[in-house]
């Protein structure tokens, strides 16, 4: 005696795992349904994106020590630009590049900076956005990744330790390399030795003669200039006199550079917590935010 | 001896100082050269310790030169043209206090009272509650009015308080009449780094002045690039201080005591919500300071403009734990209050009257000014002006329609 029952024909899904979908980033293959790419932990969010959309997103990496303020120049940046008050406009693309200019912009509102980016690549934020320049008709489609600082300095000592880190530098059109300025201004000089490893470290990983770094733009980025106002007036100076290294550095070795200051936090003081003394910002007043990025943009639009 | 023989210089100086300003008419003036006695004092003090007997000769012949040479051109000679004088430089307060107005002549005055009004805003004695700022971090948990439970009640006093922050053309006046160099309008132990405040061509002024100018068409923007030290050795010369900061936070919140237990207060001198077109905040206007003038509609019931945005303002008091209701907070360096939001603030959360921020009160910043306030209790009672009475302000206006 037979009985009728409902079976579920699943084998659309079996010819959907055959078919290995690259990861925007590294490329390697992954099955259709997964979140983060197996090899990398990069979104795989954006090789949907690409495939269904059929646009070309451009990458752009902010890089710099742990601590330097990359979260919160990402999501700052994100913010402004996506409240419509700028030349530049900004629209996110899904709901996971909203999270990064969710979480800092609350932080900062609370009057705290956004907890440390974690070493794990599967929980980065990543950003993947519409500009809108100024003069162009088309908006230019870009990739954000928010990497941890000791990631980046992980993978800068240790090559291949960090794949997705690897690949993401070996792809991104343009670098915002961020220091600290409030330390440079103090007299340490371990920001210096960290700018000059990175800037080491991307000559060597693509030194091609047209597309390699050298050729790259490269805006760098004083944060923290609030507390050494002279840096605004003349980035450039600044770094020759606080980080000789870095100048020196960029001066021979990058043909599109720029410096900038940035500052988000117009005063901070520290705070005793239970995770030990932190500090915080007593108000928001972004300066120097948009224009690093504006020029990046452009240089990238250029190539 | 020696000590004998400073006081007999320093009284020398004074008096030279005093004498040279107000003309030999009018020693009730005298009062008004102290800044010149405490000058001569401390450069003499100073001095001293290095050379006594070669800088007391230079010193006093120095004095007696000033005192044998003519004034100069412009230099008032007398009572009404330094009157005149000071009035042009909004010193208005100095001629309206008991000790100087019984020798004034009744226009004098009434000038002096016509100023007063035209420039402040009284903010009458009341109760406010302070300590709000820390649950503003989520609006609707702030919503409407605050009872004054949810903070700390202090008394303040009735006092006047400037309409509109100080601008360039009026920090010029303390400029152009050497406030830089006056020791006694400073306070003592910034004295010695009053030499570092000086603009981008090394002349004392504001940060982002040049060569003792403040820049060109920017005459009613207020006064940036200025330290707490200097804030307060303008409103010394002014004959006014910084407000502290209860009174900042009420005449911006202007509080109503509705009983016992309840105090009524804004959230911003228009109201409790929002309204980004009454201030010059981040994304409302062109990120950057403008006319003390624009955004009328951000106006206090007082009649105090700019409370909130365009420059945060320097307050009297210490940015301390208790200012700031934060637990655990340090500062590493001593802070003074600042108040208000200005041109770049970014959320609304910190351009309220109840939020405090600290600086440190040397920083001389892009965005951080001041307005000056002074005690009803300080001047002649004629001056303190009935807060129904708008009769002055209203003559004033009409004054200025027909080009008076």
């Amino acid at each position: 005696m037979t009985k009728d029952t409902a079976v579920t024909l699943d084998s659309y899904r079996l010819a959907q795992y055959a078919v290995q979908v690259p990861c925007y980033i590294c490329e390697q293959g992954n099955t259709f349904d997964a979140e983060l790419c197996r090899h990398c932990f990069a979104p795989m969010a954006l090789a949907h994106q690409a495939n269904t959309q059929k646009v070309f997103s451009s990458m752009l990496a902010t890089i710099g020590p742990s601590g330097v303020g990359k979260t919160v120049y990402l999501g700052m940046l994100m913010d402004m630009l996506s409240r419509n008050k700028e030349r530049l406009q900004l629209l996110a693309r899904g709901a996971f590049s909203i999270n990064l200019q969710q979480a800092a912009t609350q932080a900062l509102a609370r009057g705290e900076f956004p907890d440390k980016t974690p070493n794990e690549p599967d929980r980065w934020n990543w950003v993947h956005c519409q500009v809108q320049l100024p003069r162009h008709r088309k908006p230019v489609e870009l990739i954000m990744p928010d990497m941890a600082g000791e990631a980046i300095l992980e993978e800068v000592d240790h090559p291949h330790s960090f794949h997705v880190v690897r690949q993401m530098l070996l792809k991104c059109g343009g670098v915002l390399l961020m220091v600290d300025a409030a330390r440079l201004h103090a007299g340490s000089l371990d920001q210096d030795y960290f700018s000059m490893k990175l800037l080491s470290y991307l000559i060597e990983l693509d030194n091609h003669p047209k597309r390699g770094w050298q050729n790259r733009p490269l805006a760098l980025v004083f944060t923290k200039a609030d507390d050494c106002e002279a840096c605004f007036d003349d980035p450039a100076s600044f770094a020759k006199r606080y980080s000789p290294g870095l100048w020196r550095h960029c001066q021979e070795r990058f043909r599109h550079h720029q410096f900038f200051a940035a500052g988000v936090s117009g005063a901070c003081a520290s705070c005793n917590t239970p995770d030990g003394r932190q500090r915080v910002p007593l108000r928001i007043e972004p300066r120097g935010i948009i224009e690093p990025f504006e020029w990046l943009v452009e240089q990238i639009g250029r190539r | 001896m020696k000590k004998q023989r400073l006081l007999r210089l320093v009284g020398v100086a004074g008096l030279g100082a005093a004498v040279s300003g107000i003309g030999l008419d009018a020693p009730w003036l005298a009062c008004l050269g102290t800044a010149g006695v405490a000058c001569g004092a401390l450069t003499f003090r100073r001095r001293t310790d290095r050379k006594p007997s070669a800088e007391a000769a230079a010193l006093s012949a120095k004095v007696a030169a000033v005192v044998a040479a003519p004034p100069s051109p412009g230099e008032p000679v007398d009572t009404g043209g330094l009157v005149r004088q000071m009035l042009a430089q909004g010193r208005y307060t100095l001629l309206l206090r008991p000790q100087i107005t019984a020798n004034l002549t009744q226009a004098q005055i009434q000038k002096a009272i016509e100023a007063l009004v035209e420039q402040t805003a009284l903010v009458p004695a009341g109760q406010l509650c302070i300590g709000l700022a820390g649950k503003e971090s989520d609006p609707l948990e702030n919503e409407g009015y605050e009872p004054a439970s949810s903070g700390v009640v202090v008394e303040v006093e009735e006092f006047l308080l400037d309409r509109y922050p100080v601008t360039n053309s009026q920090f010029q006046q303390f400029v152009d009449a050497g406030g830089y160099a006056q020791a006694a309008l400073w306070d003592p132990q910034v004295w010695p780094a009053v030499v570092d405040f000086v603009d981008r061509t090394g002349c004392p002024g504001p940060r982002f002045w040049s060569g003792g100018r403040h820049p060109h068409g920017e005459e009613r923007h207020p006064v940036v690039g200025v330290s707490w030290y200097e804030a307060t050795a303008y409103a010394r010369w002014a004959g006014k201080r910084l407000p502290t900061d209860p009174e900042w936070e009420k005449a911006g919140s202007w509080p109503l005591q509705l009983s016992d237990t309840t105090l009524l207060q804004r959230r911003y001198p228009w109201g409790d919500l929002m309204e980004r077109e009454r201030a010059n905040l981040w994304g409302s206007g062109p990120n950057r300071t403008v006319s003390v003038d624009e955004y009328e509609g951000g106006v206090s019931p007082g009649g105090v403009h700019q409370l909130i945005g365009n420059v945060w303002e320097w307050t009297y008091d210490d940015f301390s734990q208790a200012a700031h209701k934060r637990p655990g907070l340090a500062l590493g360096t001593a802070m003074k209050c600042v108040r208000g939001g200005a041109f770049d603030t970014y959320f609304d959360v910190q351009a309220t009257c109840q939020f405090v921020s600290g600086e440190n009160p040397v920083a001389r910043k892009h965005n951080v000014g001041f307005r000056c306030a002074v005690s009803t209790a300080d001047l002649v009672a004629a001056a303190r002006p009935d807060p129904l009475d708008t009769s002055l302000v209203e003559a004033g206006q009409a004054a200025e329609e027909i080009g008076v």
